[in-house]
């Protein structure tokens, strides 16, 4: 199977001589064909260098990236036709309408006659009655739209979304991760850098988290939550109780919080606290996120398999 | 729909295409600024110069000064509309910041220096040949006469090489620059004088022998005095030295438009 993309020790440095900022370090790793994958990391951990270097913007200071097994250093057409790239920031273009500007981009990707599929990528994105509008006269969430009809007219195999939700409000961003998921159900891959870990954890089938221009941790979304998180329990009870446990965290009058591992099960710490379950009243537990295994990597308070 | 499905892709000629086609777009849809003003601006030279002060000015050739500023201002015309188009284009893509769109698509190197060119010379042939019609109003109204083109061919010739060769230097100076100031100083310092120093007014036998060694470095010189030889037969250079000067130009400037778009600026201004 080729990968949508991978890179090997792909390292990269700006700057000059005296002033040097190494963006990535020598980074490893590659996606999955029909997966969305999601790289996630901080500010300036190195994810926009990296698929800059991907689509062709940046050249790379060491190592080799690949898109559907092609060099892209090479800069082929064919590599580049494969991809469609939404950008972080926001671009106009000048005095074309949204439409004559999607109609020169089919053409850049070798596609003459495509206003059928311009308007049924209009018509998705709710940007169809607008599409005689420039693109300065519209509004920041429906730019952020045009940006992604104009990465999808030539029906890439793989698309990229850098941060594409950064300022779009709770209902569109919806719509969009709705429509990125019907692309990716017909067979797009999509590669996406986004700082709602939340969103993340629901949409990406793999994730990747990159720090300070290192890989930190790659995998299935779902195994790294249960490996670097933790379950927290909250037993209540009718009057005031007092156990002894080393998954004791935190402990009201008739409340006590309990952190276990991912993989254990309530049954098995309840035989363990050797419970008198007719002084319970009720039980809550809170599953590990996303977002805790991406503060654990950041804060390197565990490390185990998947970590690197 | 699925990726890649039922989609017929040529990327030999249709990249190039939709680039040619959006460059003349872009300045058909601004018509006025791109291609009347500079009519005002040759009409206000033809005045001043070629009808009020011309009256006075006598030339060895014995050609009258009218005639012989009419081929120095459709030269001047054509190249520096070629020039605006293609910087202007580019700096305008840089400053909306689209201009990262021609390193993502499967546009060539040459698909684009070409596409760029050719746009270049739609607009400097246009504007070219609409200074030719009003300046032949205002040789027609002073001298009773159309000025008739001695050679057809060697002017579609120069003005095409011309055009193409200014194109292409707005391609460089698009890519190189990284900031508006770079480029108000190379039309200032550079293009500025190698215009007014190329013998669109003057004709080089009035100059001292020393700066006629100065003006015959300026390639300039040469695409005017081929445009003036082919519509008057008469020429400050010989016309097969003309020739040769704008072909060298052509090329050169071409690798060197394909080298700044592979180590210029794509940043968003």
């Amino acid at each position: 199977m080729q990968h949508p993309f991978e890179v090997k020790n792909l390292k990269k440095t700006f700057g000059t001589k005296n002033h040097q900022t190494q963006a990535l370090k020598g980074v490893s790793f590659q996606m999955d064909e029909g997966e969305v994958f999601g790289l996630l990391g901080p500010n300036g951990a190195g994810k926009t260098t990296l698929i800059s270097i991907l689509t062709g913007l940046e050249q790379a200071t060491e190592g080799q990236a690949f898109i559907f097994g092609e060099d892209v250093s090479k800069g082929l057409q064919s590599t580049k036709s494969q991809v469609g790239i939404v950008p972080q920031e926001l671009v106009n273009h000048g005095f074309f309408s949204i439409n004559e500007v999607l109609g020169f981009h089919s053409g850049y990707y070798g596609i003459k006659k495509n206003q059928e599929y311009i308007d049924y990528l209009l018509g998705k994105l709710g940007l169809l009655p607008h599409k005689g509008k420039k693109v300065r006269e519209l509004s920041g969430g429906m730019k952020r739209r045009f940006l992604i009809a104009k990465a999808l007219v030539h029906k890439p195999k793989l698309l990229m979304l850098d941060e594409p939700t950064a300022g779009v409000d709770i209902e569109l961003r919806n719509s969009l991760w709705e429509f990125v998921e019907e692309l990716n159900k017909n067979g797009t891959s999509v590669l996406l850098t986004t700082h709602y870990l939340e969103e993340a954890e629901k949409l990406c089938h793999r994730v990747g988290i990159i720090h300070q221009g290192e890989l930190k941790a790659v995998g299935k979304t779902s195994t790294l939550i249960k490996d670097l998180t933790q379950r927290e329990v909250l037993i209540y009870f009718k009057e005031a109780t007092k156990i002894e446990s080393i998954y004791l965290k935190k402990q009201t009058e008739n409340m006590m919080a309990f952190q276990i591992p991912s993989h254990m099960e309530l049954g098995e710490l309840m035989a363990k606290l050797k419970l008198d379950l007719t002084k319970v009243i009720d039980v809550k537990i809170r599953e590990g996120r996303l977002e805790d295994a991406f503060l654990s990597i950041l804060g390197d308070k565990t490390k185990n398999g998947n970590t690197k | 729909m699925r990726p890649q499905d039922n989609i017929k892709r040529e990327l030999n000629l249709t990249p190039f295409q939709a680039l040619f086609k959006k460059e003349i777009m872009r300045f058909w849809k601004v018509v006025g600024q791109t291609v009347f003003t500079p009519l005002v601006n040759a009409s206000l030279y033809l005045l001043i110069f070629g009808v009020s002060l011309g009256k006075s000015i006598t030339l060895s050739s014995g050609i009258s000064y009218l005639a012989f500023l009419i081929p120095g201002l459709v030269t001047m015309a054509t190249l520096n509309n070629a020039f605006q188009n293609t910087s202007s284009s580019i700096l305008g893509s840089k400053f909306h910041g689209d201009i990262i769109d021609l390193k993502v698509v499967p546009l060539t190197l040459n698909q684009i220096v070409s596409a760029f060119s050719l746009g270049a010379i739609v607009r400097g042939l246009t504007v070219g040949a609409i200074t030719f019609m009003v300046s032949e109003v205002f040789y027609f109204v002073t001298m009773g006469e159309f000025l008739s083109i001695a050679h057809p061919f060697q002017l579609l010739f120069y003005l095409t090489v011309g055009g193409v060769t200014f194109g292409l230097l707005g391609v460089i100076v698009g890519f190189w620059a990284r900031n508006f100031e770079q480029v108000n100083a190379i039309g200032g310092f550079v293009l500025l004088p190698l215009i007014y120093l190329g013998g669109v007014f003057y004709s080089l036998e009035n100059l001292h022998p020393f700066w006629q060694k100065i003006s015959q470095m300026n390639p300039l010189l040469y695409f005017v005095n081929g445009v003036r030889y082919s519509i008057l037969n008469h020429s400050d250079v010989p016309a097969e030295k003309a020739m040769m000067i704008s072909l060298i130009s052509v090329v050169v400037l071409y690798f060197l438009a394909r080298r700044s778009i592979q180590k210029g600026s794509f940043q968003k201004w």
